[in-house]
């Protein structure tokens, strides 16, 4: 099915599925990743993000469906995808009694770099891992997060042209977390990166793309913000006001199409508001958004209410999360209720 | 034969990084040690020594001290081959690089295979000792030790299988144990039967008489493909073990 095409996608993913004995783990999903994409595949544990990964990487095999990772077929030419790809699992097993260099030689022994190459490529990897550091320090004496750089330097190590990363920034402290990020951004340029995360912000910060996976099928797929915009949910609007209710009461009702959602006393008078805006008008038009919080501010002011705090919050990718995995569940009984 | 070398070095180097080799080496130096001293004793202490019943025959499997030291420490080498590595989750990284399940199978078995070989090199100099006293025909003792080679080379194929088949690296050791054990008693099933079927069967697989005709120079063209069948059958399993894996 790739053969009529030309220069191959670099993962290309056909009606895929896994099972365990009745359960499907991974359900008929299908996908493609173009060369040089960045792309993020989302979803909560147990989703089956490990199980679609472990299977690009030819750990396990497929109940039915094909994957081809650069055109070559994971089940048929396992040789080939395989060196196409650096493959990062999960937990990021390693053998505690080596060291980083000679651990690092060994995978690139292993993965057919060449010999007069090997020391320049483990030397790359180090850099670009930052893990120069500890070259020479044995795996089992290292800390999470150094352990989680050397294995994304054994993924790099022989210059794969696809990266895959099973949850590249679990259990790391947030400076390291930016750094794995920054690295995945600079990665992109040379490499196709596909990467796990149950972490929304993460696919906000390194990806140009995200699928999302949940109960084993795919639920969504799109830019972030791109995904973003397509939750329902409208933008709210967060004021903590300090003023009698019945000052600013009236003016919250005066907003066009906004509906009070939650008002909570912080302290004696001032209060926070939250506000759900309409996207559009009532003819249909969108709405601005930035002109309404100003005419909201100024009539504030005009009725002497303070204003301690206003915000327009957008929809967050965990809000997107929550709604397109939440949807396939909730959408069936609503179906029913409507039949009866 | 993707991926041979760097799995077969690596996994020597983890025998000697850890403690594991030298533990075992001790080990089985102190057992045979033991041996070859009550051997020099009891055959100082005979008038008249037989011509095909010396010191070379008994240290090579005419008593039991030989095939104990075999039955425990073959077990021993291979327990962590590929147990540990599913324990630790390594076996992920490892699969996923473009090797092939026979050559990571047969790179391990290899250095299984020369840790035992180490193992038994220290023996050599009961041979140099054993010339002081007396003339050694180094024929035999090259076959005796090929007999060594063969009879431990099945004994870590099976341990292989077996670390390959149970998760946990004491139940390969226990399981690879009472197999070896198994095939060991099978085999003195040759002393005891009657003649018949049982008993030939009983004496195809005696690894007592392959030892007795070896450490005397003996070598036997069946006893070689039953050698040869004991090792590749193990291994062809622990292959099709690993690969089952993938569809677990």
């Amino acid at each position: 099915m790739s053969g009529g095409r030309t220069g191959p996608a670099a993962i290309s993913v056909d009606r895929l599925t896994k099972r365990y004995g009745v359960h499907a783990a991974v359900d008929g999903i299908s996908f493609e990743v173009a060369r040089g994409e960045v792309v993020g595949f989302l979803g909560p544990n147990g989703a089956g993000k490990s199980t679609t990964l472990r299977i690009l990487a030819g750990f396990l095999g497929a109940t039915s469906g094909r994957c081809f990772v650069d055109g070559h077929d994971v089940a048929e030419d396992p040789y080939a995808a395989r060196r196409a790809t650096g493959y990062m699992p999960e937990a990021v097993p390693l053998y505690g009694e080596m060291r980083v260099r000679e651990y690092l030689r060994f995978r690139a022994e292993l993965k057919g770099v060449a010999r007069g190459k090997r020391v320049e490529h483990v030397g790359r990897a180090m850099e670009l891992a930052r893990v120069v550091e500890v070259a020479d320090t044995l795996i089992e004496h290292l800390s999470k997060g150094f352990k989680q750089r050397v294995g994304l330097a054994d993924a790099l190590v022989a210059r794969p042209p696809l990266l895959i990363l099973d949850e590249p920034t679990a259990g790391m402290d947030p400076n390291q977390i930016r750094e794995v990020r920054a690295l995945i951004k600079e990665l992109g340029e040379e490499h196709t990166v596909f990467l796990s995360t149950h972490i929304l912000s993460e696919v906000e910060a390194s990806c140009s793309r995200v699928l999302v996976i949940a109960k084993g099928r795919l639920v969504g797929e799109g830019a972030p913000g791109e995904l973003a915009s397509r939750v329902r949910r409208a933008p709210h609007l967060v004021a903590i006001l300090n003023g009698a209710r019945k000052a600013w009461k009236p003016i919250v009702d005066a907003l066009p199409r906004a509906r009070l959602l939650a008002e909570k006393v912080l302290d004696g008078d001032i209060d926070r508001l939250e506000i759900e805006l309409a996207e559009h008008d009532e003819e249909g038009a969108p709405l601005d958004h930035g002109q309404l919080v100003e005419t909201f501010a100024e009539e504030l002011v005009n009725a002497q209410v303070g204003i301690r705090e206003l915000s327009i919050a957008s929809p967050s990718l965990e809000e997107l999360f929550a709604s397109l995995t939440q949807e396939p569940a909730q959408a069936k009984p609503r179906e029913h209720g409507g039949d009866a | 034969m993707r991926g041979f070398w760097p799995v077969f070095k690596r996994e020597l180097f983890a025998y000697f990084v850890t403690p594991l080799a030298y533990v075992l080496i001790l080990a089985f130096v102190l057992w045979q040690g033991l041996h070859f001293y009550l051997l020099v004793r009891s055959f100082a202490g005979q008038a008249e020594a037989s011509i095909d019943q010396g010191p070379v025959q008994a240290f090579f499997g005419s008593d039991v001290f030989y095939y104990m030291s075999l039955i425990l420490i073959c077990p021993a080498i291979t327990m962590r081959l590929f147990a540990e590595e599913r324990r630790s989750g390594t076996i992920e990284p490892l699969l996923t690089a473009p090797v092939s399940t026979s050559a990571v199978v047969l790179a391990k078995f290899g250095a299984a295979l020369v840790v035992y070989a180490a193992m038994w090199a220290p023996t050599l100099l009961y041979l140099v000792i054993m010339r002081r006293g007396g003339e050694i025909d180094w024929r035999v003792a090259s076959v005796s030790y090929l007999g060594v080679l063969g009879i431990g080379a099945q004994y870590l194929a099976i341990g292989a299988m077996m670390s390959a088949i149970s998760r946990s690296q004491i139940v390969a050791f226990v399981l690879s144990s009472i197999l070896i054990l198994g095939f060991f008693l099978l085999g003195l099933g040759e002393f005891v039967l009657d003649e018949g079927i049982g008993r030939q069967v009983c004496s195809y697989v005696s690894v007592w008489s392959q030892m007795g005709e070896l450490s005397h120079g003996v070598v036997d063209s069946r006893r070689l493909v039953f050698d040869g069948t004991l090792v590749a059958l193990p291994l062809f399993v622990t292959v099709r073990t690993i690969d089952s894996w993938r569809w677990g």
